[in-house]
């Protein structure tokens, strides 16, 4: 196993941030730990950065513990990030690259390229402060990527984000999947852990929820799920028979049905009483799946573009 | 290349690209040798000008004329032109008091509309009464005062004797009655005069306190730039927050001994100008004492050591710069204390006391340098085991010890504090991280 967390626990004045927690992440894959706000994601990554030391297991990687050697391997950008403000673009690319070991004279010539690819070559040697917040935020991804690391570590990369960054990172972050680079990232947003994993954790409270690929995950859960989108009151929906759970959202409902039930029925039994639009067999979420595991409540997650209603 | 060395760089590289880094080098040397020489020079301007005044002398002993006599000797620095002129001397018997307030009153006009400077009356009985002399003017030259009083105290007494029978000149009345300067010696040779070591002490412990707070200040200024920019953690997760701490106070520290250097040999460059060593110096003999100069180099790298290392302390436990401020305060005032207390240190450089404060860590750069400059083997009698030298080679060391214990701890502190953003954390919570 590439990156492996053993057992791994911390506490903060006596509150558990992180419970007896194992993780194994393979090489050459996107790995998603996933969990609302408060769940013991940013205090994991700051563990196998090795800032935040654990109070007992242990983190390795390819069987060696993390420490010295690791550190220049990893892309880090942590969620409370920045820049400073008075250097410019080229310094600050050089300086960083440089406390990961590279050499001036070879991120020099590769500074370049990112400057290009993001966007902000015009911008080589003015000052970070002359940029726009959006232009900062991919200088910032940029000065994670430049020493070249094995292993990308991103701590909630797409919050505040405008969706036009979101894009040009998600597909330099497949490019480096591509090129056998690892990137574990975390966020509290599923829709987006569900575009971009191919493995995942889900942490509630500090403990592991479930792990595994993503279709594995999901194929646990089986297709039992059905969205719908209708005209009218659908409030009988959820006392029909072989209904385990409705929720509402904005623009349509879901349902979770107990296995076996006769879907052809539950669609009579509705089209009965209000107009259907659309009827879907789908595979659950990871946001259904994570809700129905965790045993969380809903309003702590967050759905991209949606407000959860239940 | 270690990562230490990156970080030093940066932060080298940061403060000596700055302009205001240039502006200092030139501007500090002319603002302390402003503060310094400013006021000698306005006092001195005044003698380039003969003051005149007048004498009315009620006295009928010649004291009015014997007062113009003696002044003679004073010049101005071109040492031809007289310092004083007196335009005449009224001399009136004591009964004509009609005459004497009129001329008093014309001599007062003239004061004012400043033709004279001042004007000396002398009434009968003078020698006698101390009352009955008295200086008319509109300007309270300190120098001028002292010489009047000097010399009208000469030729005072010279007319009590010539009363009592003793018959001698004013001349012979100087001669035997003169003051003297009691110079001080060193028991082992010639020491150096109390001014000279005085403004020696002065100008070190200020270049010192100036130097340590000022880029004391920029350590903490700078651990709080990434923390409030939120680089912290980016650089916590490439180098070890130990490293961080120590590229930042050394890197700093450098760009402080770089300005120092250029001050140096700026100085060294003014000096080889001017002539070569000259033990008859006093200034020399101060400069080129290997005491002090050694000294004050040693105190001046530890204490700023001493001192950036609580400064990066204080950086990583508060939030903003107006809240460091409150931390601040208490460091300075230890910084400015033995300034404050300087008086009594250079009153008594051995006794127990200043022993003692100048054995306080937190003091001892400032207070034993001074100690150094008042209590160092003279050129003629060097030796190593004078006390003095022992005293500040422990005082030294004291810091030294100070020094490690201080980053120990602050390493302890720092590592966390830095990723503590927006809160600051209790004392209890320090005391906890030290501990972990």
């Amino acid at each position: 196993m590439f990156l492996k967390l053993d057992r791994i626990r911390k506490e903060f004045n006596g509150k558990v941030a992180v419970d007896d927690l194992s993780l194994e992440v393979p090489r050459g894959v996107i790995y998603g730990i996933i969990g609302p706000n408060g769940a013991g994601k940013t205090t994991t990554i700051r563990m196998i950065m090795n800032i935040t030391i654990p109070d007992s297991g242990s983190i390795t990687l390819e069987g060696a513990r993390v420490g010295k050697g690791f550190t220049n391997r990893v892309g880090y950008l942590p969620e409370e990030r920045g820049l400073y403000k008075k250097m410019t673009l080229q310094e600050i690319m050089i300086y960083l690259a440089e406390l990961k070991g590279m050499a001036a004279s070879e991120s020099s010539k590769k500074l370049d390229y990112w400057l290009e690819r993001i966007g902000l070559m015009e911008y080589k040697n003015k000052k970070v402060e002359e940029l726009s917040k959006g232009m900062q935020q991919k200088l910032q991804f940029v000065t994670t990527i430049l020493h070249d690391p094995d292993i990308l570590i991103l701590d909630e990369i797409f919050s505040g984000l405008d969706p036009l960054n979101i894009e040009l990172i998600k597909d330099i972050i497949m490019e480096m999947k591509r090129a056998e680079k690892t990137i574990l990232f975390s966020t509290h947003v599923m829709e987006q852990a569900e575009k971009l994993c191919d493995h995942l954790c889900m942490i509630s409270g500090g403990k592991k929820v479930i792990d595994g690929t993503l279709t594995d995950v999901k194929s646990q859960f089986g297709k039992n799920s059905i969205q719908i989108d209708i005209e009218g009151d659908g409030g009988f929906i959820s006392s029909l028979p072989g209904v385990k759970k409705m929720t509402e959202f904005n623009n349509y409902i879901e349902l979770h049905i107990e296995d076996g039930t006769d879907t052809n029925g539950l669609l009579k039994a509705i089209a009965d009483k209000v107009l259907i639009r659309r009827f879907d067999i789908v595979e659950p979420s990871l946001y259904d799946i994570f809700i129905d595991m965790a045993k969380i409540d809903p309003l702590e997650l967050e759905r991209e573009g949606e407000v959860a209603n239940v | 290349m270690s990562k230490f060395w990156v970080v030093f760089k940066r932060e080298y590289a940061q403060v000596v690209k700055k302009k205001s880094f240039l502006f200092g080098i030139f501007f500090m040397p002319l603002f302390m040798a402003g503060i310094m020489l400013l006021p000698a020079m306005l006092a001195d301007t005044k003698a380039s000008t003969t003051e005149k005044l007048a004498v009315i002398d009620q006295s009928e002993v010649g004291v009015g004329e014997g007062f113009k006599e003696s002044l003679k000797r004073y010049t101005l620095n071109d040492s031809e032109t007289p310092y004083y002129e007196v335009v005449e001397v009224f001399e009136l018997s004591g009964a004509d008091s009609a005459r004497f307030t009129e001329i008093e009153d014309s001599l007062r006009q003239t004061i004012i509309d400043r033709e004279l400077k001042y004007f000396l009356v002398v009434k009968p009985g003078a020698h006698l009464c101390d009352t009955c002399l008295y200086l008319v003017t509109n300007s309270d030259n300190i120098r001028s005062m002292n010489r009047f009083e000097y010399r009208l105290s000469d030729i005072l007494s010279s007319v009590r004797l010539g009363i009592s029978n003793v018959n001698i000149g004013v001349d012979s009345v100087l001669s035997l009655t003169r003051r003297i300067n009691l110079p001080t010696r060193d028991a082992k040779g010639q020491s150096l005069p109390f001014l000279i070591k005085y403004m020696g002490a002065l100008v070190f412990v200020m270049l010192m306190f100036g130097m340590i707070l000022g880029y004391g200040q920029m350590v903490m200024r700078s651990v709080l730039e990434e923390k409030n920019s939120r680089i912290m953690e980016v650089l916590v997760s490439s180098v070890t927050p130990f490293q961080l701490m120590l590229g930042k106070i050394m890197g700093l520290g450098a760009a402080t001994f770089t300005q120092a250097a250029i001050w140096v040999i700026l100085g060294a460059g003014i000096y080889m100008g001017r002539g070569t060593f000259n033990i008859d110096s006093s200034i020399d003999r101060l400069v080129f004492n290997p005491a002090i100069i050694v000294f004050f180099v040693l105190f001046l790298v530890s204490g700023y050591l001493l001192y950036s290392t609580i400064f990066a302390l204080i950086g990583s436990i508060v939030a903003s710069e107006k809240e460091a401020q409150n931390f601040v305060f208490p460091v300075t005032m230890s910084l400015i204390l033995p300034v404050m207390i300087g008086i009594y240190i250079i009153q008594e450089p051995n006794s127990t006391v200043s022993l003692i404060l100048s054995m306080i860590p937190f003091f001892t750069p400032t207070m034993m340098s001074m100690r150094v400059v008042f209590l160092a083997p003279t050129l003629e009698s060097y030796s190593v085991f004078s006390g003095i030298i022992a005293q500040a080679i422990i005082g030294f060391i004291i810091v030294v010890l100070t020094i490690v214990g201080m980053v120990w701890l602050t390493s302890k502190i720092f590592r966390i504090g830095i990723l503590m953003y927006g809160k600051r954390p209790t004392l209890p919570e320090i005391v906890k991280w030290v501990r972990y």
